[in-house]
């Protein structure tokens, strides 16, 4: 039933680097309206294992369905199409488009993105991109960026970045976000900032899945954990169930 | 105006209108998407050698005293048109082996050999384009209706640039300004990220190299009715270069930058070196060599002093937008 259980199932996923077994015969599940945590120590394997749902790395082995349906040997555009969207640990805003070209143009359904459209002239696409102009600035308005807009991208903060990849993925409208710590690099007012929106875009019932190292946040934002280490899943649940388990507070909660 | 001086600026403003084209389909692949196709020139050439083979008589004209494929005396505008399709037709097979698997600085190291390659197979081949020698004798469009030695004609070609010249810009402008463009852009700004909001970074780029071998076909097709010959020397892969050293200098990713570069590089830098060389100055040869020199400087000039050339890529402001002032007085 697609409608209900788990937005996406990941079954013993393997994902290889010359020998090296960067993710071990993962196997998750990411329920419905809520933020799933993805911890662990530093090189757990957890971003790899975000990079091979979002399919901008290539499954060793496994299989991947999301909301019903296999997508294990999609391509990272079909996935993105299909509403399972992923942000980068590392800015990747595009440099030379203003802030609001960014979100443009990661909107589906716009007439004038294709050749045959472009061709068309403005006259075909010009009620598309009015619409999406329209849905673009009320992101920016809910994420206090409306005054940015005509910037480049590129010579914005770390902070305002981030949170341009995170409208830039709504808006393409996604069912599952996938998020590569969302923090790092961040000042801390903006974490906060970012929690708050989060918080908000999960009340709204959107699903994350989200890669992150400051516990706190985790214990704050998260519904429920996920604890991976050396390639592996060695535990889930609440945070606070985690930290009664001495295996995994050995392995990561503890120094 | 004197016939010669009528003549050399008829002469000068096909050129610029071969060169605009040519840098208007550069700078889609290159400055809007990011291609760095290093085998431009290639494509220009199998539109001229199209245009050519498809004006023609057969080879067996003339006392065959060249040898080359096809000949079939086909009226205007067909040879153009065919010109420019033989450069998108060429793009398809380039593009699916080299834009899909390797990695961006590959592909343009893969192009330059493609470049090269080329070159050295149709100077080699002698009987399906004349070889080094290359083909002579093209008749110029319509030249069975009116006489192409009178001033008049040398309008009339200038005219019919001047049509491919808007073609091209028309293509190019809506390409830039719309939606899809900004696709291409992002896609040049950060490849796994437009891959990763729905992208398909193959599709665009062969849809971009594509239009952007038609129009490269174009321009090969013009000019070769104008100069009437085409030989593997006037398509070497430092031609290419210079096509980069435009759209560098101009401006990447706007085509007002495209056409500016057209003008400044290969027809007015051209031009001056042209009549440097009439000065006599050094031993024969040293000037063209200079040139090369020139070209070489005037791109690393640029790219360190002003990387966004002449002309930079203008930011989009959209209808609307708050005007910072605005802003600041609501806060």
């Amino acid at each position: 039933m697609p409608a209900e259980g788990p937005i996406l199932v990941a079954t013993d996923i393997h994902r290889h680097f010359e020998g090296m077994r960067a993710v071990d015969g993962v196997s998750i599940e990411v329920p419905r309206g809520q933020i799933t945590g993805l911890i662990g120590p530093n090189g757990a394997g957890k971003s790899t294992f975000l990079a091979v749902i979002a399919g901008t790395l290539p499954t060793s082995s496994g299989t991947i369905v999301f909301d019903g349906e296999t997508i294990t040997h999609l391509p990272a555009y079909a996935r993105a199409r299909r509403g399972l969207v992923r942000t980068f640990q590392l800015p990747s805003e595009f440099a030379r488009l203003t802030v609001l070209e960014n979100l443009l143009v990661a909107a589906p359904h716009n007439r004038g993105d294709s050749l045959f459209g472009a061709l068309m002239g403005k006259g075909y696409w010009i009620k598309d991109e009015r619409r999406l102009v329209e849905q673009a600035r009320g992101l920016l308005k809910r994420f206090g960026m409306t005054a940015k807009e005509s910037d480049y991208a590129g010579t914005m903060s770390g902070g305002q970045k981030r949170l341009i990849e995170i409208m830039r993925a709504l808006m393409l409208g996604p069912r599952l976000l996938l998020l590569d710590e969302p923090m790092s690099g961040v000042h801390p007012s903006v974490v906060q900032e970012i929690q708050y929106y989060l918080q908000d875009l999960r009340r709204e019932g959107l699903t994350i899945l989200m890669v992150e190292h400051e516990l706190h946040m985790v214990e704050r934002l998260c519904d429920s954990v996920i604890v991976m280490a050396q390639g592996k899943v060695i535990g889930s649940g609440t945070m606070a169930s985690l930290r009664k388990q001495r295996e995994i507070v050995d392995a990561y909660l503890v120094g | 105006m004197t016939n010669a001086q009528v003549y050399y600026a008829t002469n000068l403003l096909v050129y610029a209108g071969v060169d605009i084209i040519a840098c208007l389909a550069l700078n889609l692949q290159f400055g809007l998407s990011g291609i760095v196709n290093f085998s431009f020139i290639v494509f220009q050439a199998v539109g001229a050698y199209t245009a050519a083979v498809l004006s023609m008589p057969p080879d067996s004209a003339n006392g065959a005293f060249q040898t080359y494929v096809g000949g079939l005396q086909l009226p205007f505008p067909i040879p153009w048109i065919g010109g420019a399709i033989a450069g998108g037709l060429l793009a398809i097979p380039v593009g699916l082996v080299v834009l899909r698997r390797l990695r961006p600085d590959y592909q343009a190291i893969a192009l330059l050999v493609l470049s090269v390659i080329a070159n050295t197979v149709i100077t080699n081949a002698v009987p399906l384009l004349n070889g080094a020698a290359g083909i002579a004798l093209v008749p110029p469009p319509l030249s069975d209706q009116f006489d192409p030695n009178t001033i008049n004609y040398q309008y009339f070609f200038v005219g019919l640039t001047a049509i491919g010249v808007v073609l091209a810009a028309l293509v190019a402008s809506r390409i830039v300004n719309s939606p899809y463009g900004r696709s291409l852009r992002a896609m040049r700004e950060h490849e796994i990220a437009a891959t990763a909001i729905g992208k398909n970074p193959v599709q665009l780029k062969m849809t971009v190299f594509i239009v952007g071998g038609l129009i490269a076909g174009l321009s090969g097709a013009i000019l070769v009715g104008f100069i009437q010959v085409w030989a593997p020397s006037v398509w070497l892969y430092p031609e290419t270069i210079i096509l980069f050293a435009a759209i560098i200098v101009g401006g990447r990713g706007n085509n007002i930058g495209a056409i500016l570069g057209a003008l400044l590089v290969p027809v007015g830098f051209e031009e001056v070196t042209r009549l440097l060389v009439k000065l006599n100055i050094g031993p024969p040869g040293l000037i063209p060599a200079l040139e090369w020199v020139a070209i070489g400087l005037l791109i690393i000039g640029f790219l360190w002093f002003r990387p966004d050339g002449v002309r930079p890529e203008a930011r989009r402001v959209f209808e609307g937008a708050p005007i910072p002032e605005d802003v600041a007085n609501a806060g």
